[in-house]
């Protein structure tokens, strides 16, 4: 039995479709969150959930029992709000007793029970001061403590990180996971940062458009992934266009501009058939980068690898690694993330990659087929 | 061409042709006005004082000297200029007709300012929350602010009256008349009509800061709708509300026109009596008095007031 069960949720403002038919699960002590682009319906699922929103359609479970229809605050769930909507006029401590205070706790056990929770979030003797004294980060670990403290089924976030700079936010990604482990408590957590959703998620569930694309580990979304959407959102992808020219058992052959390389089967998801146009792609950390030899630029179906000549554009350096944006002759730009530095922008290259790292999505109609191959 | 204009109004007498001329005019002006700021930006506190000063001396023309020529002719008997007393004190304070009037001025007021507080407070709510036409509703608020305050009141007097437009509709669906003219329903009808726009832009503007979020993490922490409002809602806007009660309880505390018009002999406020006294009786002194005790009487409970408000909201929740 999941802790959250969500069937066929639907809302539609007027003529949109804002959330488009949604099923997922969380279990009871997982660390989920819902990845998608802004206006992609992922805060409207968690106020739904909350209870902010009435669906249109679909149902809500929590603990087994429906939800829909009863108001917020008669719901077991706790929201971390995008601004932290910290209370102004009450003090860190009488913010984070705010929801013992509604159910009736008494007056000792609220006061002990926020100072653990002050203590939880390692800001013991705070309890005294206004919201508005403290930063940023110090905000949203009141705001987690003023929703922890209820003990509620499940938490909600609602992107309380993006507000934060970089170094601050991984600090608190560390800070959410070991909370969410020492409190045992079940997080929902809405995000368009694939960066926060991937280092903090035990499952994501991703979502684009109102519709879910894949739920599914970090692992799994990031290795098969279900689309070229999912592809590009978790993490960088190259892609090449290509056409199937043949399929077998085992294999699959694929023609990408004047070359023809063979795939295998599984590397397609979902059905393709010959004829079909396709993108083939392929992560930037699996595209290998030589010194051009003289005639390596040949694609090679024989020996299972895609291979292109081309010249360096951009290098940006990420740490251990270099980014460098390369203009192939045959596919355009590609991106290629390799440890070492020894390319100069101007740099004729060899780029290639096996043709065991590729997933091969078919292109649905012409949607899509706009796009250009590299990404 | 930029030669002249550089120089310090040397340029106007130089120029035979026109040209110049006009060019040394433009450049006499810009240098008489570099002049002037140049001068002010050597002296901040002159500066300051030109403009601060016209308002603080429309203030102390008009405001500060006339109350203080109150109090001075207030300690005078029977007339301006007459001998020094403390008579119209102690004739005020010791009357039981007056003290009185006062009380019962002291009751409309506060049920006056309740009732406009109560029914402003919903109205702006409602404009702030659950419409989109703000402005629009708003400007119908205003709206009767561009007829005159009189012509409003013997408007009422058609609607209150007997046989007026309230008791023909009562009437037609078969109710008995009330004839409510001259009763003290129709001073509170009246003032409530009249000071609703002054309470409701106050709390307008102070719901409208009120961020939304707020609410939503009070309902999601578990507190239904009446203590949602009593600990946030109504503490974030306490200062709106504080200054519409301010700017209700006030003016009704020394009305005159209204109780006059619609609440007749049976509901004399202060306001009347100091009116009377100043226009009827000609005991200008005496008025003054009654003036300056009802004044030192209003400072007084607003004081009061925004105290008690203060700490019954300001400090928060822990008092509930």
């Amino acid at each position: 039995m999941s802790l959250l069960r969500v069937r066929g949720l639907t809302k539609e403002f007027g003529d949109l479709v804002a959330v488009d038919d949604v099923d997922f699960d969380v279990e009871d002590g997982e660390f989920v969150s819902i990845l998608g682009p802004s206006g992609s319906g992922k805060s409207t699922v968690l106020r739904m959930v909350a209870g902010f929103e009435e669906p249109t359609d679909g149902e809500i479970a929590l603990d087994d029992v429906e939800v829909v229809g009863s108001p917020p605050f008669e719901r077991d769930v706790n929201m971390v709000f995008q601004d932290l909507a910290l209370f102004p006029h009450l003090t860190v401590a009488e913010n984070i007793g705010y929801g013992l205070k509604q159910s009736g706790v008494p007056a000792d056990e609220r006061r002990e029970r926020t100072e653990r929770m002050l203590e939880m979030v390692r800001l013991e003797g705070y309890g005294d001061r206004s919201p508005a004294e403290l930063s940023g980060g110090e905000q949203q670990r009141v705001a987690l403590a003023r929703a922890l403290v209820n003990e509620p089924a499940l938490v909600l976030f609602d992107e309380p990180l993006s507000s934060l700079d970089r170094k601050l936010r991984q600090h608190m990604q560390g800070e959410l996971q070991r909370i969410q482990v020492e409190t045992d408590t079940t997080f929902l957590y809405v995000t368009h940062d694939q960066e926060v959703a991937l280092a903090v998620s035990d499952r994501l569930v991703v979502l684009d458009d109102g519709e879910i694309q894949q739920v599914g580990t970090v692992e799994e979304l990031y290795e098969t992934p279900a689309s070229r959407f999912v592809a590009d959102f978790i993490g960088d992808v190259n892609a090449v266009e290509g056409r199937v020219v043949a399929v077998d058992d085992g294999t699959i052959g694929l023609d990408v501009g004047d070359g023809e390389v063979t795939v295998p089967r599984d590397a397609a998801v979902g059905d393709v058939a010959v004829d079909d146009a396709v993108d083939v792609c392929v992560r930037p950390f699996q595209v290998r980068v030589e010194p051009a030899g003289d005639d390596r630029d040949v694609a090679n179906a024989a020996d299972g690898t895609f291979s292109a000549t081309g010249v360096v554009r951009s290098r940006s350096y990420q740490g251990s690694d270099s980014q460098y944006g390369i203009e192939t002759d045959r596919w355009g730009r590609l991106s290629a993330e390799i440890r070492s530095a020894s390319f100069e922008i101007d740099d004729r290259v060899a780029v290639a990659w096996d043709a065991a790292d590729v997933h091969v999505y078919r292109r649905d109609g012409d949607g899509s087929a706009d796009d250009d191959g590299g990404s | 061409m930029t030669e002249p204009s550089r120089s310090d109004d040397g340029g106007a007498g130089s120029g035979g042709d026109p040209e110049p001329v006009t060019d040394g005019g433009s450049a006499a002006v810009d240098g008489r006005v570099s002049d002037l700021t140049a001068f002010l930006r050597e002296r901040p506190r002159l500066r300051t004082l030109s403009i601060a000063g016209p308002p603080y001396g429309i203030l102390v023309f008009f405001f500060a000297i006339p109350l203080l020529a109150m109090l001075v002719v207030s300690f005078q008997a029977d007339q301006i200029g007459g001998a020094w007393t403390l008579g119209n004190y102690v004739d005020f304070l010791t009357s039981d007709t007056y003290l009185t009037v006062v009380w019962r001025t002291f009751l409309i007021s506060v049920q006056v300012t309740a009732i406009v507080a109560a029914v402003g407070y919903a109205l702006a709510y409602s404009i702030v929350r659950f419409s989109r036409r703000t402005t629009l509703l708003l400007l119908l608020v205003i709206l009767p602010f561009w007829t005159s305050y009189i012509i409003r009141m013997y408007a009422w007097i058609n609607i209150l009256q007997s046989d007026g437009v309230l008791d023909s509709i009562l009437n037609l669906v078969g109710l008995p008349a009330v004839g409510l003219l001259y009763t003290k329903t129709a001073v509170l009808i009246g003032f409530t009509y009249v000071w609703l726009p002054l309470a409701v832009l106050p709390f307008y503007a102070s719901l409208t800061n009120l961020d939304g979020d707020l609410i939503e993490a009070s309902k999601d922490l578990g507190a239904g709708p009446i203590r949602t409002f009593l600990s946030v809602t109504l503490p974030m806007t306490i200062n709106g509300v504080i200054t519409g009660i301010v700017l209700v309880f006030i003016p009704t505390f020394g009305s005159f026109i209204t109780p006059r018009l619609l609440g007749g002999t049976n509901n004399v406020m202060i306001g009347m009596v100091i009116e009377n006294q100043f226009k009827s009786a000609f005991n200008w002194p005496f008025g003054a008095a009654i003036g300056m005790v009802i004044s030192v009487v209003v400072v007084a409970l607003l004081l009061l007031a925004t105290r008690f408000g203060g700490g019954l909201f300001g400090a928060g929740g822990e008092t509930s």
